[in-house]
């Protein structure tokens, strides 16, 4: 072979190992879940490591926040809509945190299946409207009628989400 | 040159890149002060943030994955200017844009020489400064592999830029502004990855993720170094 | 296919007389839906019911940050298209698209400090968004000064745009890595679900103003290519006809 033909296969080649390295390695790194986020039904049906600290996120079930007497321990139900999961932390919940809004917690998932959260977050929304549309959308929605009116204001977020499932 | 009668049998490439490589690695043998510089500059700034912010160790242990990382960024940065400079001003990089061999794998030979001599240096004195700032435990390792691998990139994209500064007389500050922004991704995962390793949590997927960024940085920074050296000899 | 008129934008006289045809009509439509948009937006459309009025400046942030990404792009492509076709007129283009691009950008990071106080209490946060932004403003920075470094018109040219499509490569890479690094970090912001909802009375008018800042974009680029095709190409005949110097009478004076 020519060469110059001979060194344009080399560079060929070359390029052609690296490209399917990169994308090898892509695929490999979309695999693993680098968010260390997991939805509720990943956590129920067991595809979630235990006793190390990953990210959950969800929406908490209307009526299922209870509170200590005593102390600052707090549980509550978080769900995607498919599945739910138990969250138990201690500590001061944000001003967001609301029943029937979006929340994101970190900790440990034990062996019930539990989550021991150390660090629960609210989720604040992007949606735009009037006031009375505002209104308008919390009153045709069935679950809204009990929240207060922050509840109100994040309501869009879980929309659509069945609960009871 | 091809189409002249007269040429002798171009050596393959492999030969031309390790005749480059050879040729960088002694260069910079000979220039043993020149080769510290990097280092001591790491070894400097780092020494200035106990000083600057506060000893307390908890404290620093919480900044160190990400400030060792910063401070080995701008330590491969400062050191990318030269990496043209000399073959642009006695020439030898008009005798490397006419020989025979594709400007692809002299580009990658020299960064490479560039990389063993600033970013291999830095991977392996970054545990001692993991020290300097009371890392974790569980830091060290996640810290030398995105280290090593990040680095690589680092010297990769960096020859990018010192290709498009070559032909200026004061491009040193110029090739940081315009390669900073392309940095961000790297040092992203590269800290992150550290810190999150101390966390105890797992890494394999950042690494992975570096690893794509060498490999990508790799095929695509080579062929725009050697775009912007034809730029610089031809105008 | 006709390629003919790809060619003839290779000569950017060509060009100049063009949309000297063009220019006042762009600029009537430009002012018009600019005006009707703003005025629709700040007056007419009803206030957010959580911000209030604060919300209004979305008017002027979302087209701004809209254009200023669209704009890298417009300047990839001149920049890609001169190193190809070896086109003057690209250069031209690109160079203008990579300054009014850093102005949209700028504009878009500053309404969104502004924006940021009275909603988040805060002039800068360090979210996904804005940091890309910020970064994609760096990055037409550094177009802009490498521009600048060089002497030689051709050279800054040559450099300016391999560095513009390297930076192409990099955007998508930036953007995604620091979404990902916002999420690990503050994951209050998690995007659960990608509702972004916006009530149709306020819909509008802000579509009504991303097709005025598109029309502006038009216009300023072409306004200020016209500018930087004068500065280049002052010494030719036609520029000089153009401004009315007497060439002969020069030629033989000299």
């Amino acid at each position: 072979m020519h060469p110059k033909r001979k060194q344009r296969l080399f560079l060929v080649l070359f390029v052609v190992v690296f490209a399917s390295v990169a994308i090898g390695l892509m695929l490999f790194a979309l695999r693993e879940n680098i968010n260390l986020f997991y939805p509720p039904s990943k956590i129920v049906s067991g595809d979630v490591p235990l006793n190390t600290t990953i990210r959950a996120g969800g929406c908490v079930v209307p009526g299922s926040v209870q509170r200590s007497k005593t102390n600052l321990d707090v549980a509550f139900m978080i769900t995607d809509g498919n599945a739910e999961v138990e969250v138990l932390y201690n500590g001061i919940l944000p001003d967001l945190f609301s029943e029937g809004e979006a929340a994101v917690v970190s900790g440990k998932v034990n062996e019930r299946r539990v989550i021991e959260a150390t660090q629960v977050l609210a989720k604040h929304d992007e949606s735009y409207m009037p006031p009375e549309v505002a209104e308008a959308v919390s009153d045709a929605e069935p679950g809204a009628t009990e929240a207060d009116e922050q509840g109100k204001d994040h309501q869009a977020s879980c929309e659509g989400m069945n609960y009871e499932s | 040159m091809s189409n002249t009668k007269f040429y002798l049998p171009a050596p393959s490439a492999a030969a031309g890149f390790v005749a480059m490589l050879n040729r960088d690695l002694l260069l910079s043998y000979r220039h043993k002060g020149e080769l510290a510089n990097p280092l001591i500059f790491f070894l400097m700034v780092i020494t200035m943030v106990p000083l600057g912010i506060s000893p307390d160790p908890q404290f620093l242990a919480s900044l160190a994955p990400g400030m060792i990382w910063v401070v080995a960024l701008l330590a491969s940065l400062l050191s990318m200017d030269v990496l043209f400079r000399s073959d642009f001003d006695d020439g030898s990089l008009e005798q490397l844009l006419i020989s025979p061999q594709p400007l692809y794998f002299m580009v990658l030979a020299k960064v490479l020489a560039h990389w063993m001599v600033t970013g291999l240096p830095l991977t392996l004195a970054a545990p001692l400064l993991g020290v300097m700032l009371a890392l974790p435990e569980g830091g060290y390792m996640p810290l030398c592999l995105t280290l090593l691998v990040g680095t690589a990139s680092l010297s990769l994209i960096g020859a990018v830029g010192a290709a498009l500064t070559v032909a200026l007389r004061k491009g040193g500050l110029l090739l940081s502004l315009i390669i900073m922004p392309l940095y961000i991704p790297i040092l992203i995962f590269g800290a992150s990855a550290v810190s999150n390793a101390i966390d105890g949590f797992a890494i394999m997927g950042q690494l992975a993720i570096l690893g794509a960024f060498a490999a990508v940085a790799i095929v695509l920074a080579p062929i725009a170094a050697a775009g912007a050296l034809r730029v610089a000899i031809n105008g | 296919m006709n390629w003919q008129w790809f060619h003839r934008l290779g000569s950017p006289r060509w060009f100049y007389q063009k949309t000297s045809v063009l220019l006042p009509w762009l600029t009537f439509f430009t002012l018009a839906i600019l005006l009707v948009g703003s005025v629709w937006g700040l007056a007419f459309a009803p206030a957010d019911f959580k911000q209030g009025n604060s919300y209004r400046i979305i008017f002027l942030h979302v087209p701004a940050a809209f254009l200023s990404l669209a704009g890298y792009y417009v300047m990839a492509i001149a920049g890609a298209v001169g190193l190809i076709w070896r086109m003057k007129l690209a250069f031209v283009v690109m160079r203008s698209a990579a300054v009014i691009g850093a102005a949209l950008t700028f504009l878009a990071l500053i309404s969104g400090a502004i924006w940021g106080k009275p909603t988040w209490g805060s002039w800068w946060v360090w979210d996904a968004r804005i940091t890309s932004m910020l970064v994609l403003f760096f990055l037409y920075l550094g177009v802009i000064a490498l521009q600048e470094a060089y002497q030689s018109e051709t050279t800054a040219n040559n450099t300016s745009a391999i560095l513009t499509l390297v930076g192409t490569v990099n955007i998508p890479i930036i953007y995604k890595s620091v979404d990902w690094w916002f999420t690990l970090h503050q994951p209050a912001t998690l995007k659960l679900t990608q509702a972004s909802t916006i009530h149709p009375s306020m819909l509008y008018p802000l579509l009504t103003m991303v097709v005025g800042f598109y029309l502006f974009y038009a216009l300023a680029l072409i306004l200020y290519t016209r500018a930087e095709i004068l500065k280049r190409e002052c010494r030719t005949k036609w520029v000089a006809e153009l401004c009315g110097v007497d060439v002969n009478n020069k030629i033989s004076r000299a």
